[in-house]
């Protein structure tokens, strides 16, 4: 499934489910292995692995013993559910991590700005629901706390767009060339890290692209349905841009002050220098796009390879600098004439 | 094969879950198998002992991690026995409709965090247990939209707790600026994340003040500092504000440009007003926060600064240095 993390499973998480799935066992007599792992979030391999560990589990002080749970792959067999007593089969209070998770993540998308009202008013609803229940364990959860940014305007546009299936007309802002140019996008998704992005299949460059909403200039929903071919929905969480090892190489060489640079590129590799500094080696198909960086850095940092983009720089800072000759020249003359 | 650590826990929550007098370490440690086979005979009389201790601790304490309240009594005799009450353990009623419940398994899912991914998902699995209506799937209920909480800081987790238990911490961390890290001793307070960044607000002792660190810039590990807090903690912790003022977002001053027709579209948006000047160039007046020399300097030629004298200056100055480059 797209978009879920892949991470180990540990015996924490995993105990924690088995206590929350014999309490949801015990009252569904014969449950479904398909829908018991789609309640529980997890695959159907997963349900399997905790239903080989619980007939292993007990409450060995009462005589009776092991969970005689079993399935046959299509469903759940409890045949000995006294074996944990009334008491034992009670859903648990929320742990503070538990809370804490919940509650940060539904208070940050609940303020996503360009949410649809009535998920925002269910957000709320059950967040203040969740606090109460959760009592003592919801204090920690003030002290982390997320902010999405999005443009509400646009993010209700694109949101429309996907539920009804329809093209869009938009004018993008592209930081590489500094322009703004006209596309239709068929949206897929809208993913939301830091900043939002709408992903779509753009027609003008027949292939996908994301599109950060702030950078949006003006959009339009238009009548065409949207068409985007299937796609494989890739994990975005990583990196949005990802470098093909085709891509141009750029070394660029900074100092303590243009250290960010890491932080903001993804790139191949980012070594020490003996000044405090970094040698970063990253890729991208369009080297010129990164003379922005260059200027940027000033002092703090210097394009080493390839050559055409630090001229390119260079020649840039130049031509701004004769425009301040300029400035200067006619400032100088108006202080004269006066 | 030894027995698995889930198995191992799985049973010892059962057991303080289901009984009603305290349990003595040894009526636990004969009574789940895990236990009895950590302590064979074969493995050395003393040498198991101790292993089983660790194994007992540190079990309790995984289990307290996925919120069961443990209690430890002392009986007559002045053996230490262990239960988990059933009315401090269980879940207070709670009734959430289809709408709430699909609002709760979008939330449940933005975690990237493996840690926070896990605790989210058992908290919906106890809801689910208590009642949590299934008639909508959670998973699927928002298809078009997924936001994720990204946590590439290895310093995040160790600062978490650190936070939740409200233990001071101490450092390496690396200024924008510097050449090399040093040590902060830090109270930390609170984290948050903005633009797919995360922050830490806290009590700076070296300093004697409050600091906002950048998650980012921490090198090396995380260490606890046993004592607890000297500072008062304030009720609320402003990060975004601090990191927004670095970013340039607090302008309280203006800033006046040239700007070349169809260039800069940002610089337009966030302009206070724009005049065209019909020569193929537009004068606007912008926001004038810290950063903005850096961030003008990226149009290069296609932007000059009229005033204020300073920025002019600032933007000059970095364009000599690229110009020397």
């Amino acid at each position: 499934m797209a978009g879920k993390p892949v991470r180990p499973v540990s015996a924490i998480d995993q105990t924690r489910r088995m206590l929350s799935l014999v309490t949801y066992l015990r009252e569904r007599p014969g449950a479904r292995v398909a829908d018991v792992a789609r309640a529980f979030g997890i695959t159907e391999d997963e349900l399997v692995s905790d239903l080989d560990v619980l007939p292993m589990c007990g409450t060995s002080f009462r005589g009776g013993d092991l969970l005689d749970i079993d399935t046959d792959g299509e469903r759940i067999w409890w045949h000995n559910p006294a074996a944990l007593g009334e008491e034992a089969a009670e859903p648990l209070r929320l742990a503070a991590d538990e809370a804490t998770a919940l509650l940060v993540a539904a208070r940050a998308v609940a303020t996503l700005p360009g949410l649809r009202e009535g998920d925002r008013q269910a957000l709320l609803r059950a967040t203040a629901k969740v606090e109460a229940a959760a009592g003592e364990a919801a204090g920690a959860s003030a002290r982390l706390s997320v902010t999405f940014e999005s443009e509400g305007g646009v993010f209700a546009d694109v949101d429309r767009a996907i539920s009804e299936r329809r093209r869009l007309w938009i004018r993008y802002y592209s930081p590489a060339r500094d322009e703004v140019t006209e596309r239709e996008i068929d949206p897929i998704r809208l993913v939301s890290v830091g900043h939002t992005y709408v992903e779509a299949w753009c027609r003008r460059s027949e292939a996908r692209r994301t599109f950060r909403l702030d950078r949006v200039a003006e959009i339009r929903i238009l009548d065409e349905p949207a068409a985007p071919p299937e796609v494989e929905l890739r994990d975005l969480s990583e990196a949005l841009v990802q470098p093909a090892v085709e891509d141009p190489e750029v070394v660029v060489e900074v100092g303590p002050g243009g250290r960010w640079v890491a932080e903001y590129y993804p790139h191949d590799s980012a070594d020490e220098l003996s000044d405090g500094g970094l040698r970063i080696t990253l890729r991208t198909p369009d080297p010129a796009s990164l003379r922005r960086l260059a200027l940027r850095l000033g002092r703090d940092g210097r394009i080493v390879s390839p050559p055409e983009l630090a001229d390119s720089a260079r020649r840039a800072a130049r031509e701004a600098l004769a425009a301040y000759d300029g400035v200067e020249a006619a400032r100088d003359a108006d202080a004269d004439g006066r | 094969m030894a027995i698995a650590k889930a198995e191992r826990l799985m049973n010892l929550a059962l057991c303080l879950l289901g009984t009603r007098r305290p349990l003595s370490k040894r009526e636990l440690r004969d009574s789940i198998e895990a236990y009895v086979e950590a302590v064979r005979p074969e493995k050395g009389a003393a040498g198991s002992e101790d292993s089983f201790n660790r194994m007992f601790e540190r079990d309790k304490d995984d289990l307290r991690e996925l919120g069961l309240v443990i209690e430890t009594v002392e009986n007559l005799d002045g053996e230490v026995g262990y239960l988990a009450r059933r009315d401090s353990n269980r879940l207070p009623p709670i009734t959430l409709d289809a709408e709430e419940a699909a609002a709760l398994g979008l939330a449940a899912k933005v975690w990237q965090q493996a840690r926070l991914a896990g605790a989210a998902s058992g908290a919906l699995q106890k809801l689910r247990a208590a009642g949590l209506p299934e008639d909508v799937d959670p998973y699927e209920a928002h298809g078009a939209l997924e936001p994720r909480i990204p946590v590439h800081e290895a310093a995040f987790e160790p600062l978490m707790l650190a936070c939740r238990d409200r233990r001071p911490v101490v450092f390496e961390y690396r200024k924008a600026t510097a050449a090399h890290p040093e040590p902060r001793h830090v109270e930390p307070w609170a984290l948050e994340c903005w633009r797919g960044h995360w922050y830490l607000a806290g009590w700076d002792r070296d300093r004697g003040a409050e600091r906002v660190f950048r998650l980012s810039r921490i090198t090396g590990r995380v260490r606890s500092r046993g004592s607890g807090f000297t500072a008062p903690v304030p009720d609320v912790v402003t990060v975004r504000e601090t990191v927004a003022s670095w970013a340039g977002e607090i302008a309280d001053r203006s800033a006046l440009i040239r700007l070349r027709s169809g260039a800069g579209y940002p610089l337009r948006a966030k302009a206070r007003s724009v005049r065209e000047l019909g020569d193929g160039w537009d004068e606007l007046e912008i926001p004038y926060g810290h950063g903005l020399d850096a961030w003008l300097v990226e149009f290069g030629p296609d932007v000059v600064v009229l005033e204020p004298a300073e920025l002019r200056a600032d933007v000059v100055d970095r364009l000599r240095a690229v110009a020397k480059g």
